[in-house]
Parts: structure tokens; sequence; C-alpha cells
């Protein structure tokens, strides 16, 4: 006889960031269906969905809806930083748990969250250290306003500035506004060697499509010379980009057909990895043992007798690290990395390298 | 200019909490332990080793200040206060026994990051402040050798203005500071000017 169990997914699956939401959602609905047809599990994971349409307000009551009036105890969800945030407060009040499957800008470690995308020392870190030999150290950095933009560029900041680099320009924009004229302008006149992109959405479509009609004016603008690094942009958002897309630099944990995490299956991007494997990994926790249904994540993960992939500590994962370029529509790995532990305060062994003096020998 | 708060060096330091066993210690244990510190747990007083902590959280329902080997107020490293009763008369103790920082009880699942950046942020300008005003206190201190100084020097046919600028003349010759070019030329006049009044005012 298999337990049956509720489990719930919280993404929105209209408003700016829908695609991603999409791509998530997908890949919690396969697992599900996998961990479903898997008999040796003795589970019949059924999901119970609420959607806030991409209004951040409607994350927290959605998630109490699911929490007070259904079984669910964990629940899969949240695109942006915002609206996790929005949700912790509640999962805490109920003892329940979130499993978020999208890079974020770090410095969180909520005993009630559990972390299956990359944090900046997965994503951000690697991403700079590959592009200040490879085209220089004069960024240029965009980014959404809210915490994933401005927490992301504060640290490429610092990081870049330790490496004796230097940020010619810094511009936001609300989240969904198109107005990326001025940001064009500012890289226009201050010839950067790289550009990081945080932007979300449409606003990021549009700043892409504008730059890459900027690399036709102008040679310096393409991307063998002065590409354009994301740190969330997966396969789930080329349909938007279109052409606009050739030549862009990510960093991620998967790209489509590399084979090795998150074990079997082909996934459409890492969002959709990311999220297949929180709710593989939730499965395997709760078929270890009758009764825990109801047990907290915290007991879950203690109760853990097999090889979890949740780090005790700060409950992030050791994910892979690469780096890939759109090549004819489609991601191609350039450069691939030993796989990292998540670190999210930066406080296991980068400290080392954020302390070097910035003072160097004059003669 | 407001300097930056230091983010980093936060790996692998050593955080006492100063609290009997209890649910928020261990919350605070976890969330601290998660951020990357090491954390020991001890009640009822702070041994000597914990001299050598980055950071100390302390009980302020419980505490009193025989729990600390040093003067109320003067510990060498952040101090964050463990608040649950928010009187008035706690609140006094703690920022007595030298709080930077507080977190409320009961501790669940976040608040220490912030407390930890506060507290030391707190903490460093607060010695710096004690650095700047000593040294400010000294020259102040100084001012009357100053005087004397440049009285003993126009003593010997200069004008005030040309005794001053001949003060700081030697001040830069010898690179040590003003106050201390005053105190040198008031010790070798003194035997000649006769008992230096800087010494018997007290």
């Amino acid at each position: 006889m298999t337990r049956r169990i509720e489990i719930g997914l919280l993404y929105s699956r209209s408003g700016s960031y829908a695609l991603i939401s999409e791509a998530c959602r997908a890949g919690a609905h396969a697992a599900i269906a996998m961990v479903n047809a898997d008999a040796s599990l003795g589970l019949t994971l059924v999901p119970v969905e609420r959607d806030p349409g991409g209004n951040v307000d409607l994350y927290g009551p959605l998630c109490e809806d699911m929490l007070r009036n259904t079984g669910v105890r964990h629940v899969i969800g949240c695109v942006t930083s915002w609206s996790r945030k929005e949700v912790i407060p509640t999962v805490e009040k109920y003892a329940a748990s979130l499993w978020y499957a999208v890079p974020y800008e770090g410095f969180e470690a909520s005993d009630h969250v559990v972390y299956t995308h990359a944090c900046p020392n997965q994503h951000l870190l690697p991403l700079l250290d590959w592009v200040m030999p490879a085209h220089g150290r004069r960024a240029y950095l965009t980014g959404s306003n809210y915490i994933w933009g401005w927490e992301m560029n504060r640290l490429a900041r610092q990081t870049i500035t330790e490496a004796r680099g230097e940020v010619l320009g810094e511009r936001y924009l609300p989240i969904g506004s198109r107005d990326v004229g001025r940001m064009i302008d500012e890289i226009r006149y201050s010839r950067p060697d790289f550009i990081l992109n945080s932007l979300i959405g449409p606003s990021s479509y549009d700043f892409l499509a504008a730059y890459s009609a900027l690399g036709q004016d102008d040679p310096h603008f393409r991307p063998d010379r002065c590409p354009v690094l994301s740190c969330n942009l997966t396969e789930c958002e080329l349909p938007a980009l279109g052409a606009a897309a050739e030549g862009l630099i990510a960093a991620g944990p998967y790209f489509r057909g590399v084979s090795g995490w998150p074990g079997a299956g082909d996934f459409g991007s890492s969002h959709e990895a990311a999220a297949f494997a929180a709710v593989r990994e939730l499965a395997r926790l709760l078929a270890q043992r009758d009764g825990s249904e109801g047990d907290s994540l915290a007991q879950l993960l203690c109760g853990d007798t097999g090889q979890g992939i949740v780090d005790a500590e700060t409950h992030h994962t050791t994910l892979p690290v690469m780096i890939a370029q759109v090549r004819g529509g489609a991601f191609q790995v350039i450069q691939s990395r030993k796989p990292v532990a998540g670190d999210p305060y930066l406080t296991r062994g980068h400290d080392a390298m954020a302390t070097v003096p910035t003072l160097r020998v004059v003669s | 200019m407001r300097r930056p708060i230091r983010i980093q060096n936060l790996g692998g330091a050593r955080a006492v909490i100063l609290h009997r066993p209890h649910p928020t210690v261990q919350s605070l244990t976890r969330q601290l332990t998660a951020i990357g510190l090491e954390v020991t747990q001890v009640w009822p007083e702070l041994e000597p080793a914990a001299l050598g902590a980055d950071f100390i959280f302390f009980d302020a329902d419980m505490g009193h200040d025989g729990q600390f080997p040093w003067e109320p107020g003067a510990s060498p490293m952040p101090m964050i206060a463990l608040i649950g009763s928010e009187a008035p008369g706690r609140i006094e103790w703690s920022l007595q026994a030298g709080a930077h920082a507080q977190m409320l009880k009961p501790v669940g699942d976040h608040g220490a990051y912030s407390a930890l950046l506060i507290a030391r942020d707190a903490f460093d300008a607060q010695r710096l402040l004690s650095v700047e005003v000593a040294d400010l206190r000294r020259r102040l201190d100084e001012r009357q050798t100053v005087v004397r100084a440049v009285t003993l020097l126009a003593a010997r046919g200069k004008t005030e203005a040309e005794a001053y600028a001949q003060l700081r003349q030697m001040a830069m010759a010898w690179r040590v500071s003003f106050e201390d070019a005053a105190a040198r030329i008031v010790a070798r006049y003194a035997t000649d000017g006769g008992a230096d009044d800087r010494l018997t005012r007290r």
C-alpha cells in the first residue's frame, strides 16, 4: 500500500518571470510522476498548486492557505528572492518547509528552506574568475531593482575591485520596466570589457535585444569582445530572446545535454533540473519511514540514514559549476569546473581570497 | 565619510554563547554554524578562554557583571545581548555590560547575521573613537606645555609668532608631534627656567 502525501507547488504561471516558473513547475511534475511510478518508494505524491500570478503580495497568503487548509507540509516554489522572503515567515510559523530551486544571491540559510540551485560561490564567483582573465576587468553592472540585482552587483563590485578591476557603471530598472535606453547609452560611452546582467524578465529581454543591436553598429559590443554575463539565464528563456541570445554567457549547474547532475533524466534547463532534484530528495526523505509525513524538515534531515544531497548546516547542495555560451541557439559549455558545495555566507574557504591586500608595490 | 562595513572574515570566527542550556541556544547555534562560525556555549560564567573569542552572545535576563573577566563595558570583542524581558533595568544593565547589538528571545530562524555585522561595526567604531579621544585628550593635556615652550623660545628674542613657527620647524625636523617637540623644549629649558608647573599642578 502506498502512502498518499500532498506537496505544495507555489509558482506564478503568469507575470514577468513566468517562463522560469513554468520550467521549475515542469521539473517538479516530472519528479512527482517518477516518484509515483517507482513502487519501491511506496509513495503517491499529490501536488496541491497555488498560482500567485507574479504578484509578490499573494505568496504569503497562498502559502498559508495551503498549510492551513490542506495536508501540505512541504512546498516547492518561489522564483524571486523577494517572494521567497515573503514565504519564509509563513513556513516558519507552520513548521513547514520551502524547497527553492532557483539561483539566488546567498546570505541566507533558513532552517525551513532547502536551496537546490546555485548561490554566488557556485555561479557569480566562478563566472568573474573566468571572465576577467579572458576579457578584461572593466565591468558594467545592470540589475532589476530588488535584492537579487543589488546583492549580485554588490558582490561583483567587491570581487572586481579586489582583483584591481573597475566598475564603469551600475544601473537598475524596476521589475517589468522596458526602459533600457539609458543603460545602453552608458555602455556605449563607457566601453566596458564585459557586462553583468542581473535583470529579470522583460527588462532583460529588451536589454539584450538592444545590446545585440548595438553590436551590429560597433564591433566592440559583440560577444567575442564584450560579452553579457548572467547567473540566472537558462534555456527556458531562450525562446523569449530569439537571435538576441546569440553569444550570451551564463554560469549554471546544468545545461541541456550535459549528464551527471541531477542524475538520470534529460532536462530542459537547470531550473527544471533543480526543481526535479528538490522533489526527488524530498520523496527520498519521506520514503524512509512511515509517519514521516508529519515531520518537520529538521526532523527529516536529522533522521536521514542515506546519502542526502542537503548540507545539514547550510541546507544548500553541492553542484557542478559550468560556464556556457549560446551558440547557434543552444548553450555550449566552454568551461567545466569541479562540483562545489554551496557556501551562502562565503565563509568556507573564501576569506583568504577576499582579504588579499589591495596594496601593491610601486617603484 | 562612513566606513564600509566588514563583511568578510566571519568564516572560522569563534562565538561564545553565555546562556544556560535552552532552545534559544540551539537555534542561535544553528544560525551561527550555518554562517560559518565555531560556537561554544558556557554558563554560568565566561572562562578565561573566552578572551580569545571573536563574539560574545550573553543572556540579558539572568546576567550580572561577575560573569565577565573584564570591566563592564570594556570587552575586547563585540558583545550581543540576548534579551527576553524588555524591562528597563535589564536593558540598562545590558548597555552597561557593553552590548553592541541585541537579539530578542526566543531566537528563531534569523537575526544572527545582522546582529554579528552590526555588533562588529559598533565595536570597531567605538574602538576607533576611543583611540581618537585618547589622542585628543593627550593633546589637550599638552596645551600648557606648548604655551610654555613658545614662551621659552620667545624669551630668547623672538616674537610669539616666530617662536611658534620655530617650534613647528623643530617638530618637523625631529619627526615628532607638535606636543612632543614642546615637551622636549620644556625639558631642555626647565633646568634654567625653574620647575615645570605642569608636573606640580595636580
